[in-house]
Parts: C-alpha cells; sequence; structure tokens
C-alpha cells in the first residue's frame, strides 16, 4: 500500500484557502500590530505633542498651534545647538571612515589568529554599554588626575594640565571610539568579499601599492563606505550620552537639550518640538548621504 | 600581519610610486595602529583601573585589589538594578524572538505584494534614535495613562531591538535552500511540520544569537530606558548614568568591567553560532527611502 | 492505460509563456525522459506535476486520479530534486525516514523500512553520517532512497546526474536504470543530455521553447525525427536544402518521398554520408577534418550555408584528406533519411 493514500485534501473552497494563505503575510501580523501600537502611536503622538499646549501633564486648549515650533525655530540657542550637533557629527563620522578604513583593509589581508584578535577588538565595543565605554574616556580624558594629563606631565611634555574633557574635541574623540564599530561592520563584509584580481590587474597595468588603493579599492567600496557614513551620522548626531558625559554640564547639543527638557526641566511640549525637529533634520541629512552615495556607485546599478 | 603583496613580476610600478607606496605604507601602518588602540586602550584601562586598592582613579593602578568588586556586590541597590535589568532583558529577547522570527519569515519566503513595503515597515525602527523611542513611548504612555515601569520599558527596549532579530533571522533565512521546503513537501509534510522538522532546526543558531545580541543590547541600552524606566526600580544603565554623572570612584570600572567581561562571552556565543563576520553582511544601513 | 497523463498544462510568468499547452502520457512502469535545453521548461513541467507549481491551464492525472488541486504534500509523486535537497541537519537514516515520521508511523515500522530502503541503494552502515560526509553519488542514493521509502506511484528525478562527475556519472546512470526496473516505478527525468536520455529511457520527450516536440523512442527519434530541431538534438544532423520534382529528392535521386513538388529540405546523419564519383551528389571541397582514431570527420564546403559533415571508417595508416580536395558526397542509404518541409513552411 502507497502511504500517500493516508491524506485526503482539505475540503476548503479555493479562494478561502487562499486568503488563509495570504502569500504567506499573515506570520508578520503580530509584529505589525505591535509596531503600529508602540512605535507608530508613540511618534503620532510625539509629534502632536509638539503642537499643543501642555500644563502640569494635561493637554491644555483644543486646537492645534504652531507657536511652539515657531518660537523654537526663532530661538537662535536652538540654532546654535543644531549647528554644534552638526559638526560634531560630521567630523566624528569623517573621523570614523578615516579610522575604521584602514583597519578594515588590514583584516581583508589577515588570516587566522590576528584576523580573530582584530574582529573581536572591533566588535567587543559594540557588546559594550555605551555608558562604559564613556567612562573609559573620563577616566583618560578626566581633570588633573586624567590618565592622559598624569602621562603628559610625567613625561616632561607639559606643564600644566590640559584641559581636556568638557571640550568639543572629548565629546568628537568618545563619539569617534563608540561608533566606530558602525563604520568598520559595512566595510568589513564589502573589503573581505572583493574581488583580489582587481588589484593585480590594476598592478600589472603599472600602478603602484597606494594608487592600486585609492583607484580599485576605495571605489570598489563606495556603497559600504555610504551605509557606514550614513549610519555614523545618524548615531553621533542623535547621541546625547556622550555630549553629557564627556562635554560637561553647561554643554549642550540640540540632542541634550532634548533629553533636557524632557526628563529635568519637564517641559513636554518644548522637548516634543525639539525632537521633531531633530529627528526630520536628521533625515534631510541622513537623506543627503544616501543620495551621495548612490550618485558615486552608479556603476553598481545594473540598467542605465 | 604583512600587508605587502608580492609585486608582479610584468612591468613594474614608476619609480616615483615607490615613493609614493611607501609613505603610504607607513600613513597606513599609524592609522591602524592608532585606530586599533583607540579601540582597545580605553577598554583595558577601565579592566586596569578597577583594581585600584584607594579610593580614587589613577593609571597604572597603585596596587592590586578586588575591594570595589566586592563593594559592588555588597551595594543592595546596585545588585537590584542588575536584577531589574536581567528581568527586562529577557522578556525582550523573548518578546523580540516572538515577534521577529515569523516575521522575518513573512519577509523572505512571502509571495504577497508590497512585500518591500512590509520590510522597510518592519526595519524602520532602526532609523530611529532610542532617545526618540524612549520619549515618544514616555509621551504616549503619559496620553493613554500608562506610567513608566519595567513593563514599558521592556516594550520600549522590544520596538528598539526589534529590527535585530529580524534582520539576523532574514540573513539566515535567506541562506536557506528553499529546495529543502519542497522536499519536505514532497515527502508529505505540511507547512508547520515542515517548519518544525527543517527550518527551526536549521535557524537555531541564528535565533541563539539573535537572542544574546538582543539580550545586551537591552541589558546595555541607556538612551530608552532613561525615559521609560521606572523611578523606584532601576534598571543597571540608569543607575550606571547617575552614577558616573556625579561620581568617578573606582566601582564604576569595576561594574565596567563585569560588563566588558560579560560582553565577551556574548561575543564567544556569536561566534560560535553565526560566527561574528555575519553581523556585517547583512550589513546594519538605514533603507534608501 | 497511462499511468501518467499531462493534458494540455499551460503555464506563464508575467507575460513569459514557460509551458504552452503540453500533453504527455506516460504507461505504467515505463521511463520517459524530458529533453531539452535549457529554459525550455522541462523542469517546469516536472515541477508542475509535484504540485511546486501551480499551472494555469491543464490537468494532471495519476494513476487514474485528477491531482492537479492538490498540495504537495498529498501527492504520491517521489522527487528527487538537482542537488539532492537532502535535510543537512539529519542523518542519512532520518532523511530516508522523514516521510515515515511525518506519516506518525511506528518507530519499529519506520526502522525497517528505512533499513530496506538503505539496502536497496546500497548504503546499508552509513545511516549514522549525515549528507556532509557522503559523497555526490552517495548522496544520490539518499535522495532516491528518500522518497522510494514511501513506494509513491511516481517518480520524477530533475537532471539527477548534473552534480556528479562525468566518470561516476556513467556508472550511476546504469545503476539507476538497474534499480529503477528491479522497483517497477513509473518514472519521469529531466535532462540536457541526450546520450543520458538515450541510455536511461523507454521514450524521450523532446521539449522546445515550453512545447513537446516529439514523444517516442529513443531509436526512433534518432531515425526518423519528426523535424530538424529534433534531428539535431538527438545527434548530429545535416540539414539540406533539396528540391522535390515528381517523388524523388534532387540531388540525391536514390531517396523518395510522398511529398509534392517544390523545395524541401533533406536530414541525413553524418554516418549516412560517404564520397562517392557519381555525378548525383553535392560536389564540395574539404574544409576542415580530424581524425577520432576510429573514423574521420570532414566538412564538406559545398556552397550551403552549413558545411555538410560527415562520417567515414578509417583504416589503419589512413590520413584524412587534405583541406581544399575536390570530391563528392552522397548519401548511403535512403532509407536514413528524411525529408521535410522547407523552412519556410509545412
Amino acid at each position: 500500500m502507497s502511504d500517500y493514500a493516508a491524506h485526503r485534501q482539505s475540503g476548503l473552497p479555493v479562494f478561502v484557502r487562499r486568503v488563509l494563505h495570504g502569500g504567506g503575510f499573515w506570520p508578520a501580523l503580530p509584529a505589525i500590530v505591535f509596531l503600529v501600537i508602540f512605535l507608530v502611536l508613540p511618534m503620532v503622538t510625539l509629534l502632536a505633542f509638539g503642537f499643543v499646549t501642555i500644563e502640569r501633564g494635561r493637554i491644555v486648549g483644543e486646537t492645534l498651534t504652531l507657536q511652539h515650533l515657531q518660537s523654537a525655530l526663532q530661538d537662535t540657542l536652538i540654532w546654535r545647538l543644531t549647528w554644534r550637533s552638526f559638526y560634531v557629527a560630521v567630523i566624528s563620522t569623517v573621523l570614523s571612515l578615516i579610522l575604521a578604513y584602514p583597519v578594515a583593509y588590514l583584516f581583508s589581508q589577515t588570516k587566522g589568529i590576528w584576523r580573530m584578535l582584530i574582529l573581536v577588538a572591533v566588535i567587543s565595543p559594540l557588546l559594550t554599554s555605551a555608558l562604559v565605554r564613556a567612562y573609559a574616556w573620563l577616566v583618560i580624558l578626566g581633570g588633573r588626575r586624567g590618565l592622559l594629563n598624569q602621562t603628559l606631565l610625567n613625561l616632561g611634555l607639559i606643564d600644566q594640565p590640559l584641559r581636556l574633557l568638557n571640550t568639543d574635541w572629548a565629546v568628537i574623540i568618545g563619539m569617534t571610539q563608540i561608533h566606530l564599530p558602525f563604520m568598520f561592520l559595512p566595510l568589513l563584509a564589502v573589503l573581505s568579499g572583493r574581488d583580489r584580481r582587481l588589484e593585480e590587474a590594476s598592478r600589472n597595468l603599472g600602478a603602484g601599492q597606494v594608487r592600486t588603493f585609492f583607484s580599485v579599492v576605495v571605489p570598489m567600496s563606495i556603497p559600504a563606505i555610504f551605509a557606514g557614513l550614513a549610519l555614523v551620522f545618524a548615531v553621533s548626531y542623535t547621541n546625547f550620552i556622550v555630549p553629557q558625559l564627556l562635554g560637561g554640564g553647561s554643554y549642550a547639543t540640540l540632542a541634550v537639550q532634548v533629553y533636557e527638557q524632557t526628563v529635568v526641566v519637564l517641559d513636554w511640549t518644548r522637548g516634543a518640538v525639539l525632537a521633531t525637529i531633530l529627528l526630520s533634520s536628521c533625515f534631510v541629512f541622513v537623506y543627503l548621504i544616501v543620495a551621495a552615495g548612490s550618485r558615486f556607485s552608479r556603476w553598481t546599478e545594473r540598467t542605465s | 600581519m604583512t600587508t605587502v603583496r608580492s609585486s608582479p613580476s610584468t612591468p613594474g610600478p614608476a619609480p616615483s610610486a615607490r615613493l609614493v607606496d611607501g609613505i603610504g605604507m607607513a600613513a597606513f601602518v599609524l592609522i591602524t595602529g592608532f585606530s586599533l588602540l583607540l579601540l582597545v586602550a580605553p577598554s583595558l584601562i577601565v579592566i586596569a583601573v578597577s583594581f585600584e586598592p584607594r579610593a580614587y582613579i589613577s593609571f597604572p593602578p597603585s596596587g592590586f585589589s578586588l575591594k570595589w568588586y566586592q563593594s559592588v556586590f555588597e551595594n543592595r541597590q546596585l545588585m537590584d538594578s542588575v536584577q531589574v535589568s536581567l528581568t527586562v532583558s529577557f522578556w525582550v529577547a523573548l518578546l523580540c524572538l516572538a515577534l521577529g522570527v515569523p516575521a522575518a519569515f513573512a519577509s523572505v519566503r512571502g509571495t504577497f505584494p508590497a512585500k518591500s513595503g512590509l520590510n522597510a515597515f518592519l526595519l524602520a525602527p532602526q532609523m530611529m534614535p532610542g532617545m526618540v523611542i524612549g520619549i515618544a513611548t514616555l509621551f504616549f504612555g503619559a496620553y493613554v495613562a500608562f506610567r513608566a515601569s519595567n513593563t514599558m520599558l521592556i516594550l520600549a527596549l522590544s520596538v528598539f531591538c526589534l529590527p535585530f532579530v529580524i534582520r539576523i533571522t532574514m540573513a539566515r533565512l535567506a541562506d536557506l535552500d528553499p529546495r529543502l521546503d519542497e522536499a519536505s513537501a514532497n515527502l508529505g509534510a505540511g507547512k508547520i511540520e515542515t517548519f518544525v522538522r527543517v527550518t527551526l532546526p536549521q535557524l537555531g543558531p541564528a535565533l541563539l544569537a539573535a537572542a544574546a545580541f538582543t539580550f545586551i543590547e537591552a541589558f546595555d541600552n541607556v538612551t530608552v530606558a532613561l525615559f521609560t524606566s521606572d523611578v523606584r526600580g532601576r534598571p543597571l544603565p540608569v543607575e550606571l548614568y547617575y552614577l558616573v554623572q556625579n561620581d568617578s570612584t573606582p566601582a564604576i570600572a569595576a561594574i565596567s568591567s563585569i560588563e566588558i567581561g560579560l560582553s565577551f562571552l556574548v561575543m564567544l556565543v556569536l561566534a560560535r553560532t553565526v560566527g561574528l563576520e555575519r553581523l556585517g553582511s547583512p550589513s546594519i544601513k538605514p533603507d534608501k527611502t | 492505460m497511462s499511468h501518467i497523463l499531462l493534458e494540455g498544462i499551460v503555464k506563464s510568468y508575467g507575460s513569459a509563456r514557460i509551458l504552452n499547452n503540453c500533453t504527455l502520457s506516460v504507461a505504467k512502469g515505463e521511463v520517459m525522459t524530458l529533453l531539452g535545453p535549457s529554459g525550455c521548461g522541462k523542469t517546469t513541467l516536472l515541477r508542475t506535476l509535484a504540485g511546486f507549481v501551480t499551472p494555469e491551464q491543464g490537468q494532471i492525472v495519476v494513476g487514474g486520479t485528477e491531482i492537479s488541486h492538490l498540495a504537495p504534500n498529498r501527492r504520491s509523486v517521489g522527487y528527487v530534486f538537482q542537488n539532492y535537497a537532502l535535510f543537512p541537519h539529519l542523518t542519512v537514516a532520518d532523511n530516508v525516514a522523514y516521510g515515515l515520521k511525518v506519516r506518525r508511523r511506528p518507530a519499529s515500522e519506520i526502522t525497517e523500512r528505512v533499513g530496506h530502503a538503505l539496502e536497496l541503494v546500497a548504503l546499508e552502515g552509513l545511516g549514522g553520517r549525515y549528507p556532509a560526509q557522503l559523497s555526490g553519488g552517495q548522496q544520490q542514493r539518499v535522495a532516491i532512497a528518500r522518497v522510494l521509502v514511501l513506494e509513491p506511484e511516481v517518480l520524477l528525478l530533475d537532471e539527477p546526474f548534473n552534480a556528479l562527475d562525468a566518470k561516476l556519472r556513467l556508472t550511476m546512470q546504469v545503476e539507476l536504470r538497474k534499480l529503477i526496473d528491479r522497483v517497477g516505478i513509473t518514472s519521469i527525468f529531466v535532462t540536457h543530455d541526450q546520450s543520458e536520455a538515450m541510455m536511461l529511457s523507454d521514450k524521450v520527450a523532446v521539449m522546445r521553447a515550453g512545447q513537446i516536440e516529439q514523444v517516442a523512442t529513443p531509436l526512433d527519434i534518432y531515425d526518423k525525427p519528426v523535424n530538424d530541431y529534433v534531428a539535431g538534438f538527438i545527434g548530429r544532423a545535416n540539414v539540406l536544402a533539396v528540391d522535390v520534382r515528381g517523388g524523388i529528392v534532387v540531388p540525391a535521386p536514390q531517396v523518395m518521398t510522398t511529398r509534392g513538388d517544390g523545395p524541401a529540405r533533406l536530414i541525413v546523419r553524418p554516418e549516412n554520408l560517404a564520397f562517392s564519383d557519381a555525378q548525383t551528389a553535392w560536389p564540395g571541397k574539404v574544409f576542415f577534418a580530424s581524425a577520432q582514431g576510429p573514423t574521420i570527420e570532414y566538412e564538406i564546403d559545398t556552397g550551403q550555408m552549413q558545411p555538410l559533415r560527415l562520417v567515414v571508417q578509417r583504416k589503419a595508416g589512413q590520413y584524412p584528406l587534405p583541406n581544399g580536395t575536390a570530391v563528392h558526397v552522397g548519401v548511403v542509404d535512403p532509407a536514413g533519411c528524411i525529408v521535410i518541409g522547407s523552412a519556410a513552411g509545412v
């Protein structure tokens, strides 16, 4: 007897079965519902809070108003903070690229234990809390007893301790180190999987190593570079922990201001407006980076 | 650790290229060395500092003592916060797996229209800074009269972490041979039975990795937690945040060292299961929108 | 009566029609091969039979039962995949036991039947290994045992020898054919390799662009191809433009045809041509020659679009004629020639 006889066909009409099957859509439903309730609705609330007046945790007045957004946009402080957020993020992002690229390249050229060690060095920060890493920089840069000042004083290179903490550069250095893995990961994938014969072809055609690196290796990794740039910019631009800890009490960026208004000052309307400005400006910048990236990587498109 | 490759025997580089190559090589070594130092040194310094016997930080430490570790374990408030964080992370990992794995399935294997739209939506939270997710959840909670609490923290962190699970699962699913499913069907198994017998066992390591990654993300996260956690039963990152802001005792170094150790443990799990390199391949990048 | 009947199968992806009204019938115990170049729809037709592809039109009948609407897991059709699709996380024994476990058979029965199946494909003792630890040939045998253990009505094999190296392929082809004869199961192969089709099958269905061109025994297809496409796909063939005048083909008057007067085409196998002195043949020049040991192959330029190919037996010490030698080529056996309509129409 054949084993196939054991089954009988289900009696449901075809269209019912087709809806039940849904092209395999149904498993995504719980996640969609979850995200709608706990991401979309909160985001709508956040946006809406910027256009209503809230006093003592209650919404006052029935109508939406542009007043809060207007006053925020007329505030020169907000513009200054946005500018600082921007240049700190830009410098940190560029530094990440400069620092991550050679490491990713080295990684792609090595084998065995060294490869593993580089990988661990790069990924471990990703798995340690940003707080722990920021704290490490406090230890290194902090005040008179900061590690760097101690070392420099002991070596006699300086007479007075340098003011390292509470500066733009402290924030930039801290951010760069913390976000380096985000730049590294996309580069790693592309550089490790690249076709080495292209470099051999370049060398064979007479180009030196440096020339080959900049004319062949770097252009081929443009998509990964821009993916990394976009990601690192976004996380740097919206980071408020590092500026707070390494920038000191009087140092603020737009992201820090959002935190202060929401948690310390408890001005939720202001917090919502600033968060909206932060998020939308971040999207604009990221979009510009991504757009630039696709312009520089037109060779990856299949058809013109 | 050689990066120099044997030069081709055919036409050599122009003489000027030699000099450029030399400078380039030197710059490469310098930047790489600095970069690796920047990555590794802070963690090593923190670990070293944690063994400081005195009450303030110095480097190198003036001696060796485990007293700050002892103080951490004796600190009731800290230990409570660890407890909170462990509980929260556990539920976040569980919730993310329960929601993310089926969603990844639909998004890789589905044939319905608007599949790319679904993908963009499912991965949307990774475009959102933690702070924005935290504040939005806080505001929404206030609006529907739901107070900041561990439950809110779990939900907000799950939103934050869901894309990690979906991405790791999607990457593995895309690697699986769809013919195995056809083979299973051909041998008489229904859809659910095929999932349990064929897909799930092959997905196992990826799911473990996703769970470990999510757990550590939830355990470490401060940007979401600052806004949504309970005022009384604070999770560890929030506790630590206030501690770092106001104090600089080596006790913080001790906690940090423990966290670094924990992250190495997770890394070991990841290395053994999906392989560390694969973390980069489903590249963590924002979608073009 | 046919055991498998595919009738009027139509399948399109977007605007591309992959299967265009395919009809095929396979008798019980027969081994059928679907032969065609890649992209001709042969694998799609096989997948339709297994239920992985749902056709827009047409009927599929296996053993007298219409199965078109059945889900893949409810069809009594065993499918051997091109790269075998063995479950990598299951041992050989568990792979073979899979279908029985799905059917909730008692453990003792499963053990016994798996043992028999492994014995059938000569893999006793390898039940504990994982697929990755097996050679390509062994993997193929596991894939076959995995479906045969369920005693399906029909066995489908999608390019089963593709993953094997050339030497192993020959042995496995013979082994597989013997196995199928022992089990006596109705089988359909898919292949693009004509020698494989000749060796394995009772009948060959030649496909082109989603259509079945001819179904016949391998030798009938070789001897009596219905058109130049089939003739070219099975073995090599010369297709020559000729004229029919009063039932006689010009310029090869030995060949007779019932076709009316007018232009036509003559299909002649290379071994059915020879050098001749007669004026009633094609004059030409040696254009290219290669000696293959037992035979010599010539390409003769006769002024037509394609050079004539002919194969002659070689005697010891004989060398090919030099290029440029003027020769006449004539038909050896008129019965081995086929006259078909000219390219423009039938």
